[in-house]
């Protein structure tokens, strides 16, 4: 009977305390945990009506649409960029339209693709919390190394292929030591090669893009690195920094791979665990003219699921992080660019981030590319990390792999598309 | 393609069934004389035994490696300096801000949620297994065959409806969906506890019967007190699923704070790096070793619950 | 004589009722919910909407479920009878009255005791192909260790391995099946000068040949359902789907892409082959299977 008693006492929520307690969940950990947790004990401590219990959780898009579907959602839920369709089709999170409107939370006032990321059909499904771009990064201490001029990245991808040819090294019986370029470290993007070589996932209406003839192309760009050095050889290498990226273990930080793609955010993590590294940040080469500056727009966005208690008091504080005062505090925490348009004076002077004007130019190139505003995005995502390793591993041509991910995909998308006219959407 | 992998698949698994089974067959079916048999025999376990424990030596041995020396390479067997501290800190040390609480919370839930558990199983079998071994009632042996059936049912056919009815009830974020299904008993243990009642011979009841005693009073004074083996395993076998599980907690409990020990480790180990290997370890080794303990000195009385029990038929 | 038959009726009754409920609320009531999810597109935050066969018929078209499905064999042939043999092998070397045997029992099944996570997170660590602890053993043997997790050709190995060394549960329920084997019987055969090999195949084998049944259809239902080890060790079935099997993939249709109606398709299909494998083992046990004095 105490057992009972106890288990229940386990799993109780705590006590109210005459505030509304809104529950956030966000995704962060460590230093960038740290970054919201300023902005949250700010907002909690300006006021006294609403107190934000701030909590980090692992998985967070599943957790939440498990949470939503278990009717026991967060108040707020700090989910990744790409889930919005998803969570918006499935009526996981609400509509944000008429609280924008009345808290003067505008288009305009943001970059266009981190706005447009929160949008569904038309509706405000998302606020973007913390925006992204990726850039090619660069340890300029192996180049000079090597004998390349370390203020000269690569401007095209066969310059990228050439340099990064110079920096891989081997050991005589085929085991990598050093990468030049790895495609897939840090592996968060594979979706992006084809959208960098001009190609499209999907052609915004019924048909799944995946095998168009400049996605080839792009990966089998990223399968010669495999048929250079070796497929079970790289995939061996790679496999060893599974789990590391948060630690003095990172292969850029250790300078076991020379160049990666990486985000805005990577500043602080190489502050943190190899301050001493000498490296710099460049746009990511060009796959030929009329691709520059490609980049990834990635970014992390708050939402209120559906079914959340305390749907006013939640978007009060999603208005206070939605003010520049409050993106600032919480972007210039995890050293990235807000996605205002507008700027603090200041801000960008003073930011740490010594690359930090990179990343603002790179948000409005026009080869900006992000993922497709699908439902089904999660599967395809998959399939594509999926065609992605059998490409690595060279299990598959990259025409076959893609091929295959096309064909498994079209039927899903044509009964998405169909269940959604079933359900009464549009 | 598919030949070749099937044969170097084949072939692995002929290595491993040859190293255990040439061990074995050796020392059995070629030596005759029983002393040497014995001796082989013990060499036989040794080695086993080494193979057997060999992911838990390393266990024990990260478990007190200082944090830099866990994942160096090429591989240090020996840490330079014994942690013992580590245990310490693997209990106690969690951090709200990297979404892990200490395991002593995690052990702590889990154990709430076992106790319940196996109360429940124990109780509410015995006595459903009572009227299927010693009841006569209509409909009883097709119920039982009923019964029986259902251990075929997996989990996974089950698994979205009933997720659906607990959400019904608000039961989502609770351990109730965890514990209370083991209060209405369950096949596996229905069949086993139903055997073993049935070799009670039925006229030490019938006794107690005409002398006007109820049912329960015979189940509680004469059936429980002589079952005690094999309620004792069905007690391990169901604490063991309950320790073990995952799968429920993955899907039925969402706070960090309220995971159980199970998807506490998972959490821990799908951080983004960072990770604290050498206490994930030790947190580990604390988890398993009571358990071990427990069952060194049981042991005889499992075997015994299991043999006595008759899953022959 | 009624009136007894009554009582015990009822006690009968009120006795077996927890389980009467249980099932009702637990079994019967989800299956038949199951089949209707499985009819309709269901995604728990709204009504499910009918559309018949329309999942099934996805199902067979879908390759992500035929590679599951076909993993998921592919372990349960390999690792139930390595497992089987592991466990009978280890039952009959434990059943020797050599100084010890608690100890030896005790280790050989401490890796069921351990949760399935620990298991997993272990294994990761020994087996990895770069960090890993066996690769260097090996290396010291001479022998060339293989990327066990990376390499798709290797991957199914590792699992089966660790099916084997897990088999401490089947292992015991054997050794208490062994110790029933009649003393005399096994006398018997010595004074006719039978061979350990001729013993173990004539009079053991068959004597607990109906233990070996249960295990084998525990085994099939609980290979057949694998989940946790893969789901940690190895996510969304990398390298390349070869170790995606087909619990996860019901699991990730159900709470990944909120497809719940076709997730309860693929687990009425994931019934009704453990059912007709069932079936198939009872009837061939037939002939084989030797009950001790019915």
């Amino acid at each position: 009977m105490l057992t009972v008693y106890g288990s229940e006492l386990l799993t109780k929520p705590p006590k109210a305390d005459g505030k509304v307690h809104v529950t956030y969940w966000e995704k962060w950990t460590g230093a960038e945990f740290d970054a919201i947790k300023g902005v949250v004990d700010y907002y909690n401590k300006s006021q006294d009506k609403i107190q934000v219990d701030l909590l980090s959780v692992s998985g967070i898009e599943n957790k939440t649409l498990m949470a939503v579907s278990g009717g026991i959602p967060p108040d707020i839920a700090g989910l990744y960029g790409p889930n919005v369709t998803q969570y918006a089709d499935d009526h996981a999170v609400i509509q944000l339209d008429d609280l924008c409107r009345e808290g003067g939370i505008k288009a305009e006032d943001y970059i266009a693709p981190y706005w447009e990321a929160g949008m569904v059909r038309g509706h405000i499904y998302a606020l973007p919390s913390t925006p992204a771009t990726t850039a090619l990064h660069y340890n300029r201490a192996l180049f000079k190394k090597v004998g390349l001029d370390p203020d000269q990245p690569p401007k095209t991808i066969d310059e990228l292929n050439s340099m990064a040819d110079k920096l891989t090294k081997r050991e005589p019986n085929g085991h990598v030591i050093r990468t030049g370029f790895m495609p897939g470290e840090p592996g968060w993007w594979n979706w992006a090669w084809g959208p960098f070589f001009g190609g499209k996932l999907w052609d915004g209406e019924g048909k799944i893009t995946f095998n168009s003839p400049e996605n080839v192309k792009a990966y089998e760009w990223v399968q010669s690195f495999s048929k250079k050095w070796g497929a079970s050889a790289l995939q061996s290498f790679q496999a060893g920094f599974s789990g590391t990226f948060s630690s003095p273990q990172n292969p850029f930080m250790t300078g076991q791979n020379a160049m990666e793609i990486q985000g805005v955010w990577m500043y602080n993590f190489v502050h943190m665990y190899n301050p001493k590294l000498d490296w710099a940040a460049a746009s990511f080469p060009a796959a030929k003219p009329g691709l520059e500056d490609p980049t990834v727009i990635d970014l992390d966005v708050l939402c209120i699921p559906v079914g959340a208690k305390h749907t006013k008091e939640a978007f009060e504080f999603l208005k206070f992080v939605e003010s520049q005062k409050g993106l600032e505090m919480l972007c210039l925490a995890q050293k990235k660019i807000t996605p205002l348009k507008a700027v603090s004076p200041g801000f960008i002077e003073h930011h740490p981030n010594p690359f930090i004007k990179l990343f603002i130019k790179l948000a409005y190139s026009k080869n900006a590319v992000s993922t497709p505003k699908l439902g089904i995005w999660a599967q395809y995502g998959d399939e594509i990390n999926n065609a992605f390793s059998e490409i690595t591993i060279m299990s598959k041509t990259p025409k076959q792999a893609l091929d295959d991910v096309t064909n498994r995909m079209q039927p899903m998308l044509d009964k998405y598309l169909e269940r959604l006219k079933i359900r009464g959407e549009q | 393609m598919l030949l070749g992998k099937i044969l170097v698949f084949l072939f692995v698994i002929l290595q491993m069934a040859l190293a255990c089974g040439f061990i074995a067959g050796i020392v059995m079916a070629i030596v005759r004389h029983s002393q040497a048999k014995k001796v082989l025999i013990q060499c036989a376990l040794v080695g086993l035994s080494e193979v057997f424990l060999f992911p838990f030596v390393w266990l024990i041995l990260t478990a007190l490696k200082p944090i830099d020396e866990t994942m160096s390479m090429p591989i240090k067997w020996i840490p330079s300096k014994f942690m013992w501290g580590n245990f310490v800190d693997a209990a106690i040390y969690g951090h709200e801000s990297l979404g892990y609480y200490p395991f002593l919370v995690y052990a702590v839930n889990t154990i709430v949620i076992c106790i319940l558990i196996v109360a429940g199983t124990v109780a509410s079998n015995s006595i459903v297994a009572y009227s299927f071994a010693r009841l006569r009632w209509p409909g009883r042996d097709i119920a039982f065959g009923l019964t029986l059936a259902t251990m075929m049912i997996p989990f996974p056919v089950l698994m979205v409806p009933v997720f659906a009815l607990f959400r019904h009830l608000d039961w989502i974020g609770t351990y109730r969906p965890l514990w209370v299904p083991a209060w209405f008993g369950s096949a596996f243990s229905i069949f086993l506890l139903r055997q073993f009642f049935r070799t009670i011979p039925f006229e030490l009841t019938e006794a107690a019967k005409l002398d006007g005693a109820s049912e329960w009073r015979i189940f509680r004074t004469i059936v429980l007190p002589l079952s005690k083996a094999s309620l004792a395993v069905v007690a391990l076998f169901s604490f063991m699923g309950a320790w073990n599980d995952f799968l429920g907690p993955l899907i039925y409990l969402l706070d960090q704070k309220t995971f159980t020990l199970s998807l506490g480790l998972q959490a821990y180990q799908s951080q983004n790096g960072g990770t604290s290997w050498n206490l994930v370890m030790a947190a580990s080794a604390m988890v398993i070793a009571p358990v071990i303990i427990l069952f060194f000195f049981t042991q005889k009385l499992f075997i015994q619950g299991i043999a006595v029990t008759g899953l022959k038929g | 004589m009624k009136s007894i038959s009554r009582k015990e009726a009822m006690a009968g009754y009120s006795f077996a009722s927890p389980w009467l409920v249980g099932f009702l609320l637990f079994m019967a009531y989800p299956l038949a919910a199951s089949i209707y999810f499985s009819l309709c597109d269901y995604s728990v935050l709204k009504a499910p909407v009918w559309v018949g066969l329309d999942n099934y018929a996805m199902l067979l078209h879908d390759e992500l479920f035929w590679t599951a499905l076909k993993n998921t064999m592919i372990y349960a042939v390999f690792a139930l009878p390595a497992g089987m043999a592991t466990a009978i092998i280890l039952a009959m070397l434990l059943n020797s009255k050599v100084k010890g045997m608690a100890a030896y029992r005790t280790f050989f099944f401490i890796p069921s005791l351990v949760p399935q996570v620990s298991l997993a997170i272990l294994w990761r660590w020994v087996l990895d192909g770069e960090h890993g602890v066996l690769n260097p053993l090996l290396n010291k043997l001479h022998i060339p260790g293989p990327n066990w997790l990376g390499d798709p050709h290797w991957v199914m190995p590792s699992l089966v391995i660790m099916a084997m060394w897990g088999v401490g549960n089947a292992m015991l329920i054997y050794l208490a099946g062994l110790q029933d084997v009649p003393v005399q019987l096994i006398e018997a055969a010595d004074l006719d000068g039978a061979t350990s090999w001729q013993k173990t195949k004539n009079v053991t084998l068959p004597m607990i040949s109906p233990v070996i049944l249960f295990n084998l259809v525990m085994g099939i239902i609980g290979s057949l359902q694998v989940f946790t080890v893969p789901y940690i060790m190895f996510p969304n079935g990398a390298p390349a789907h070869s170790t995606y099997f087909y619990t996860e993939y019901l699991f990730d249709n159900a709470f990944r892409y909120h497809k719940m109606g076709y997730a309860s398709a693929m687990g009425w299909l994931m019934f009704v082959m453990i059912l007709i494998l069932t079936m198939f083992s009872l009837k061939m046990s037939e002939k084989h299977v030797h009950y001790q004095g019915s």
